[in-house]
């Protein structure tokens, strides 16, 4: 519509629109009399104007300001606070937002918190804060985290330096699960001996609370926070507000969570050593109940509750708790401070010998105990689920804790409980991304990590249809990591020996030469997954890092570019942001269709007929979901190409490179930096157009883009052995092997490049190794068979050709690998019955006529071996390509007939 | 941490020459917003406790009270920057709903405490990019009408202050609302049929 048309619509809409709607028709019939047209815009917009209903009615701009929140933590980064360079933002808390910065004086990474100046204006408070933290700073226990630096930046504005602790929050640990016993005594235990430790100093930290409790993977517990409570504090009565200061009666009391307080805190009073008991006993109520003993619909609630009501005893949540611990936890709640523990030392001591004592039955119990049953492993899946659909971010693996427990298990989650982890949602959210990042910067390393191999991860369920998700994640991760530049990432059939294999790490990264492995299980409960993963340093088995995503099914796309980010970022490569793209590429924003072209690639990669077929089902399937999927694409070119090779025959070889072309020419259009469309092209225009040129600039491409893609590789150094440039293919060949040390493949292809020079030693060398990696490895068997006939080794050659026979239930490749082997021996008859064989085959199904054609051109007649020669031609066999150099032409290269086709395929001698 | 930003008074002078009807004026004070904007959101979220929500409005006013001196402007002033406001959320909005596919991602040295996908809902991101589109096809054939929602929804303006934005009377700026709701919401819903 025009605007002037419009302005005409508009204004009849205005005037209708002020009507009374029974009277708006007559005005319509009045002013569109003879414009039809413009009569039904207005009536159109009249009915949208009745369904428009709320349409826009809540402005958005409420959820703008949580945008720019996230807007404005990208600005500070890089920026530095004196010696400090932040990184990250951790996450915010009650008194400004925590970054994880880099101490460049010291060279170590270190937590900052700056202050909102919100708490920093008032001049006594700030005075008090400083004296405070600068005691809290002489703390030195590891089980307080540690004060490095109080201080100001340029612009006035305060923060505090500390110790940067990988781990979670108590409060995240129990938004995911219920705690064990034994593990609620062992953070009371070590949150005690932290307080016992600064109260013998005279800091009293006054706010403790799950937020403030860290929980380190190597099973420390360190409290933070010691003493800033001040700074949030309502000033006591002697010291009165200064006009101006915002103090709300609802921001009034602390900035800390009201149900932690003491009563006294609670009221205003001083506070001594003992509100911390108070506290803990809070945090050790929850802990163990996995509920807040004071809890109200508002914080007035919450007030009253603290000071008036009784919790109700640790017994109603938990029917097995010990007597001793309902004790310790009443004392530490008694209202009037002079009922509790006198010194948190005696609440320590106590607490020890409860933990001792429940150590020692679980001792004497532990051989008793039965196994889980059905039943209560599925309520743990409940558990495990609920947590999963809430908690969608990271989660760390637990590593010297049990996440599960019992007791766990045989509670099923509450309705509090959930609505405490939407509550703490935020929070969480905020501590799960500080592990995030963690990974950035952890462990300083004297060596950067420049090689690393990725174990097949663990289909936990053991479930077969899972297999190609565990699978696929391996692949993805494998294949995004292996865009990071500077990098050796071992390619996958080097690690997939290692499925189902109990490894250890050192071992595999002695054995593949890499510095790290990463190793990972995945678990499926129902449409929830959990994924872990942990990057090991092959030298002394350490954990470099780990972490544990729990997602939904349908996320898998992000858990694998999460990881394989993580990882990166873990191996202080510095990527530049086109690279950080790369390596974080996503290729289909449909989770269906990545799952369909994970199963393509399982099946795929079994490299049989069968599955290949398969893959290609589910390449197509994969393509149906999202129609510009380009590494679909390739998958499906890969597939028909290799479902057309000699040795499968599965196809006519033009029909399996029509099917190539389209599939690698629609992947290159679509996505024209991937390498591996670029491989899939070149391929078929090797294979399947014999445009030499053309497919060795799309190797070329290929390899620019990605030089850690094996197949690329490996196609390439083919391709040059056909040209019969073969030290050049030699060299292709090593560095596949490098990418994939214990690939039977690249021995293979290495073999493969030998042979056609006329290095049978080798040749045979490297096919032994394929088959020592790989005793059942079809192609090796195939090809050694060809090595050792023509160093006359003719037993050894048909027994491997034998072998491939049988193995390839009497495939026609293997069939016509025998025959020739037969017709070197001269063993004329039995090669003249193999190929009576092929011919009655090739009734059934297709049989490569260049098989045939070999096999008679061994045995010395020309006239049919020109004969099956034409047909290979004219079906386009791959083993047309390889004229130039194969052995089993020799004798009739000067053949007028043989220089026609070698000069129709573009082959000169 | 900060950089050098210009002085209230500059900043005042730019809001007036804005007023006045000057687009390069516009064109310095949108960044200096913008970046406001976030500093003082991001104070806002570290003052908060878990649970609150952040008021917007409390965020862009204090931006205003911060930036320009009060003394030198009248009221009329402030409903101008609120209008430069209205953009900035407008594009926040609409960038990060776009993004919003990718915004889970999460991963990587730029993950940051918030989680998009938790403030801005798939549904609600998808909504927002229905409504820019539909905003930009009604700005083709009438700028007013897309200004009337821009401030109104995206910036949170009242209907007097649109007014004098726009300098047009409060009666229009009701008028315009109801035409503009009802185009777009028929804009946005054939855009839904053709889908499907």
């Amino acid at each position: 519509m025009n605007p002037e048309r419009w302005q005409q619509a508009s204004r009849i809409l205005e005037i209708a629109l002020e009507r009374q709607p029974e009277r708006r028709a007559a005005y319509l019939d009045e002013v569109c009399a003879n414009d039809a047209e413009l009569r039904r815009e207005v009536e159109s917009l009249l009915a949208a104007s009745a369904q428009a209903g709320s349409l826009l009615d809540s402005p958005a701009m409420a959820m703008a300001a949580p945008l720019f929140v996230h807007d404005s933590v990208k600005m500070v980064l890089g920026q530095s606070i004196g010696r400090y360079k932040i990184l990250t933002a951790l996450g915010t808390g009650g008194m400004g937002v925590v970054y994880l910065a880099y101490d460049t004086r010291l060279g170590r990474k270190i937590a900052l918190k700056l202050l909102s100046t919100h708490f920093t204006t008032d001049k006594d408070r700030l005075l008090r804060f400083e004296q405070e933290a600068h005691a809290a700073s002489t703390l030195s226990h590891p089980n307080i985290c540690m004060i490095h630096e109080v201080g100001e930046t340029e612009d006035a504005r305060h923060f505090i330096a500390m110790e940067y602790i990988d781990g979670v929050t108590l409060r995240q640990h129990m938004t995911e699960a219920r705690m064990k016993l034994s593990e609620v005594l062992d953070v009371a235990v070590q949150v005690a001996s932290g307080l016992a430790a600064s109260h013998e100093v005279g800091v009293v930290h006054r706010d403790i609370k799950p937020e403030n409790i860290m929980l380190r993977h190597d099973g420390y517990v360190k409290v933070l926070d010691f003493g800033l409570a001040k700074l949030t504090e309502q000033p006591t009565s002697d010291v009165t507000t200064p006009a101006g200061v915002r103090v709300s009666t609802d921001i009034g009391v602390v900035m800390g969570t009201s149900g932690y307080m003491s009563p006294e805190q609670t009221r205003g009073l001083p506070v001594d050593a003992r509100t911390d008991i108070w506290s803990l006993g809070v945090v050790l109520y929850e802990m163990v109940t996995g509920g807040a003993p004071f809890e109200g619909a508002t914080k007035s609630d919450v007030i009253v509750s603290v000071l008036e009501r009784e919790p109700s005893s640790l017994i109603c949540h938990l029917p097995e708790v010990p007597a001793e611990l309902q004790r310790i936890v009443s004392k530490a709640l008694c209202k009037e401070r002079e009922g509790r523990y006198e010194v948190v030392k005696e609440m320590l001591l106590e607490l020890k010998s409860l933990k001792q004592e429940l150590e020692f039955e679980a001792r004497l119990q532990r051989p008793e105990q039965p196994e889980l049953s059905s039943d209560e492993i599925g309520n743990a899946e409940v558990n495990v689920e609920a947590a999963h659909n809430i908690g969608t971010q990271t989660k760390e693996t637990q590593t010297a804790r049990t996440t599960l427990s019992t007791e766990a298990e045989k509670s099923s989650l509450q309705p509090r409980n959930r609505l405490r982890w939407f509550a703490f949602v935020a929070l969480s959210l905020a501590i799960l991304a500080v592990i995030g990042i963690a990974v950035y910067l952890l462990a300083i390393r004297s060596e950067a990590i420049d090689s690393i191999a990725v174990l097949p991860f663990v289909n936990v369920n053991a479930n077969p249809d899972m297999e190609y998700l565990s699978d696929g994640i391996t692949d993805s991760l494998i294949n995004s990591l292996s865009q990071v530049p500077r990098l050796r990432m071992i390619a996958r059939s080097s690690v997939f020996r290692y499925k189902g294999k109990e490894v250890d790490p050192q071992t595999v990264g002695r054995e593949l030469s890499v510095r790290a492995i990463l190793l990972g299980r995945v678990t499926q409960h129902g449409d929830n997954l959990s994924i872990s993963a942990e990057l090991v340093d092959a030298r002394d088995n350490t954990r470099i890092w780990g972490e544990e995503y729990s997602r939904r099914l349908s996320d898998v796309l992000q858990v694998q570019e999460e990881i394989s980010r993580e990882i990166s970022d873990k191996l202080r490569l510095k990527l530049t942001g086109e690279e950080q793209k790369l390596v974080a590429k996503r290729y289909t924003e449909n989770v269906e269709a990545y799952q369909l072209y994970l199963k393509g690639r399982f099946y795929s990669n079994k490299k049989n007929e069968e599955s290949l077929k398969r893959g290609v089902d589910y390449f197509q399937q994969a393509i149906d979901k999202d129609p510009n999927y380009a590494l679909a694409y390739t998958g499906l070119a890969d597939s028909y190409s290799t479902l057309g090779s000699i040795f499968l025959s599965a196809l006519p070889p033009r029909e399996a490179m029509v099917k190539t072309k389209l599939a690698a020419q629609k992947a290159v259009d679509l996505d024209d930096t991937l390498a591996e469309a670029h491989t899939s092209l070149a391929e078929q225009k090797f294979r399947g157009d014999w445009d030499w040129s053309g497919a060795e600039r799309e190797f070329k491409r290929a390899l620019a883009l990605n030089p850690n893609y094996t197949r690329a590789h490996e196609q390439y150094s083919q391709y040059l052995v056909a040209m019969g440039r073969f030290e050049e293919s030699f060299a292709e060949c090593k560095r596949a092997q490098a990418l994939d040390p214990v690939s039977p493949r690249a021995n293979m292809e290495l073999g493969f490049a030998y042979y056609f020079a006329g290095r049978y030693d080798q040749a045979i060398e490297e096919y032994q190794r394929a088959l020592e990696l790989d005793p059942n490895f079809l192609n090796a068997h195939w090809l050694l068979g060809f090595a050792y006939a023509n160093k006359s080794m003719f037993e050894q050659a048909s027994a491997e050709s034998r072998k491939a026979v049988e193995l390839s239930g009497h495939g026609p490749g293997a069939l016509g690998g025998l025959g020739s082997v037969y017709a070197i021996a001269g063993r004329r008859d039995e090669a003249q019955q193999v190929i009576a064989e092929l011919k009655e085959l090739a009734k059934q199904r297709y049989v490569s006529p260049y098989s045939v054609a070999a096999i008679y051109a061994l045995l010395g007649d020309k006239d049919a071996a020109f004969e099956w020669l034409e047909k290979a031609y004219s079906d386009g066999a791959y083993g047309i390509l390889f004229l130039k150099s194969t052995p089993e032409w020799d004798n009739l290269r000067s053949e007028p007939r043989f220089q026609d086709i070698m000069r129709r395929v573009g082959l000169q001698q | 941490m900060t950089g050098s930003t210009p002085s209230p008074h500059e900043i005042t002078r730019l809001l007036i020459d804005w007023s006045n009807g000057s687009q390069d004026a516009l064109a310095h004070l949108s960044p200096l917003v913008y970046e406001e904007l976030c500093r003082l959101a991001h104070r806002y979220m570290s003052r908060e406790r878990p649970g609150h929500t952040l008021q917007t409005t409390a965020v862009v006013h204090e931006a205003y009270l911060r930036l320009i001196d009060q003394k030198h402007v009248q009221w009329q002033n402030r409903a101008h920057f609120f209008a430069i406001a209205a953009q900035m959320m407008r594009r926040i909005l609409i960038t990060h709903a776009q993004s919003h596919a990718y915004a889970k991602r999460g991963g990587g040295a730029l993950k940051v405490p918030l989680d998009e996908a938790a403030i801005l809902s798939p549904t609600r991101a998808g909504e927002l990019i229905a409504l820019d589109e539909a905003l930009q096809s009604l700005a083709v054939i009438d700028v007013r009408r897309s200004q009337v929602v821009e401030l109104r929804f995206f910036g949170g303006l009242s209907n007097e202050e649109i007014a004098e934005v726009l300098k047009v009377s409060p009666n229009t700026v009701t008028r315009d609302w109801n035409v503009a709701k009802a185009w777009l919401y028929r804009e946005m819903n054939k855009e839904h049929d053709d889908e499907s």
